[in-house]
């Protein structure tokens, strides 16, 4: 019982390492990106006094939402590569920081 | 056709039927939240995480035939069933696999009833633990492992059951509150509109991981019983026909839709706007994946809940139903041991009577309480059309049913199913 618990805290743990960079920090991201993306579009994507036109369009936001969504999608891809490899048997290693596919141990 | 192979029949055929029922027990965790902010309709969200879950199921190639080691012994570490129990044919190995696979069938479908999330991997483990303390007593189940990893019933089951959740939770949370704060002041239509695609995305992985990680365990469970009677012996691989019936099975459940449970999870717990469902379902798979990368056995269902309850908590102003969450839990508590007894009781039964007609009587009983249950769920239906209705106006009498339906202590429900509870 207390091996199964010490296991099981351990393993907590770097779940919740885990879960909060990607399941909170992608959404992050994504929720800069739609940020940005209001702000490129400027007018009326934001909540502003009525009766006033509302702020400038930054076309630099729109590239720096794409650029945003492009990273989210790539961490999305990571977790469909996961769920593939390790179907077929291979684990994904981060020994390299980029991931890389490795047979599973 | 020797009484063997009708016995090995009735386990497939049991074995393909929980797949099923882990299929619409399951469509809430990934399509509740998608369903319930209507980022897509009923229908669609049911049909892409049925297609999502064939896929998944064909995914998982890698052999899962030692599922039923983390619980119990009655197989050797390679997967190959003890010896002790196939002298007569698996005749004494079979019985335990039917009566486990009816216990956590009827505990699935009485859950669904009440539209209760409850976890289908612990109704699977607790009727085979149910039935397996019945036939070879308590020293037959597999409680701490050895000690050298986190292994048996406490450390593959019940403490993920109790950490998994609170991780989901705290992740949602974390998650919501931060998309509150970023979107703040933004127009609706922006919002929506891209919380929208973050949640088909984030859904659309859960539904695969569920694939591949619920339909292989019914793989391996066929899988077992073929080798027990002797119709199958390479435990490196698992015949394609059992993949194809069980990826379809799955796939169907799924299709199928729970929509009971995915009114509870969508819109009786909380309810969720589209930031909320992104950060929730974001939650629950990044939980999931990394589990399943680090070795951390855990429910999905308990995940999505766990999930869904911290998007509740963390969106300012959001509020939280603690009596059905109150209710949740205390499934998810009994959840094990309900379908442990059942299993138990079926196995009781099975042996008393014995050999070909004792599985065909488990069989039958089975049957009984599956059709009561769809015929007491005919009196207050719920379904596509009517699982994202407000949960507290009550619109009309037929409405008013399905409330107290759900929210009915215990209903009264078929002579096994109100045994086990």
């Amino acid at each position: 019982m207390s091996d199964n618990l010490g296991f099981a805290l351990e393993g907590a743990w770097k779940v919740l390492f885990a879960g909060l960079v990607l399941g909170a920090g992608l959404p992050l991201l994504f929720a800069l990106g739609i940020r940005s993306l209001a702000w490129g579009a400027g007018g009326e994507a934001e909540v502003h006094e009525s009766g006033v036109t509302g702020p400038k369009a930054q076309p630099i936001g729109t590239v720096l939402a794409f650029v945003l969504f492009a990273i989210v999608v790539l961490g999305i891809a990571l977790g469909i590569t996961f769920v593939v490899a390790s179907g077929f048997g291979k684990a994904l290693s981060f020994e390299h920081i980029y991931p890389t596919i490795v047979p599973k141990h | 056709m020797t009484q063997a192979s009708v016995v090995l029949a009735l386990v497939v055929v049991t074995a393909l039927a929980f797949d099923f029922t882990n299929g619409f027990h399951d469509t809430a965790n990934a399509m509740a939240t998608t369903i319930a902010t209507k980022a897509l309709r009923p229908k669609t969200a049911v049909a892409l995480s049925g297609l999502l879950n064939l896929v998944g199921a064909f995914l998982s190639v890698q052999v899962a035939l030692t599922v039923t080691n983390a619980v119990v012994k009655i197989q050797n570490s390679n997967g190959t069933p003890k010896a002790s129990l196939v002298s007569d044919g698996g005749s004494a190995l079979l019985l335990i696999i039917l009566a486990g696979l009816a216990g956590g069938i009827i505990w699935n479908l009485f859950t669904w009833l009440l539209g209760l999330p409850s976890s289908s991997s612990h109704a699977l483990f607790g009727g085979l633990i149910g039935a397996t303390i019945a036939g070879l007593g308590w020293a037959g189940v597999n409680w701490n492992g050895d000690g050298s990893k986190l292994d048996g019933v406490v450390g593959k089951v019940l403490l993920p059951a109790v950490l998994s959740p609170v991780i989901a939770g705290v992740v949602a949370l974390v998650g919501t509150w931060i998309i509150h704060r970023i979107t703040a002041g933004l127009a609706a239509r922006y919002t929506d509109q891209g919380f929208k695609w973050g949640q088909i995305g984030s859904a659309s992985l859960v539904s695969l991981a569920h694939g591949t990680n619920d339909a292989q365990k019914t793989m391996g469970v066929i899988t077992l019983a073929l080798i027990a009677s002797g119709d199958w012996t390479d435990t490196k691989n698992i015949p394609f026909w059992v993949k194809v019936a069980c990826a379809l099975a799955i796939a169907l459940g799924t299709y199928l839709g729970g929509w009971r449970i995915i009114r509870t999870l969508g819109k009786g717990l909380v309810d969720i706007a589209p930031a909320q469902g992104m950060a929730a379902q974001s939650s629950s798979a990044a939980v999931i994946l990394a589990s399943s990368h680090l070795g951390f056995a855990l429910s999905t269902t308990h995940v999505a809940t766990g999930s869904v309850l911290g998007s509740g908590l963390g969106r300012p102003g959001a509020q939280v139903r603690w009596r059905v969450a109150g209710r949740m839990i205390t499934a998810w508590l009994i959840t094990l041991p309900a379908a442990g007894v059942v299993g138990a009781l079926m196995w009781g039964i099975g042996h008393l009577i014995g050999g070909l007609a004792g599985a065909l009587v488990v069989f039958a009983l089975l049957v009984a309480a599956a059709v009561a249950v769809w015929l007491r769920s005919r009196r207050a239906p719920i379904g596509s059309h009517n699982v994202n209705d407000d949960w507290d106006v009550a619109a009309g009498p037929e409405h008013a049913a399905a409330v107290a339906a759900a929210e009915a202590p215990v209903a009264p429900a078929p002579a096994t199913v109100t045994a086990a509870s």
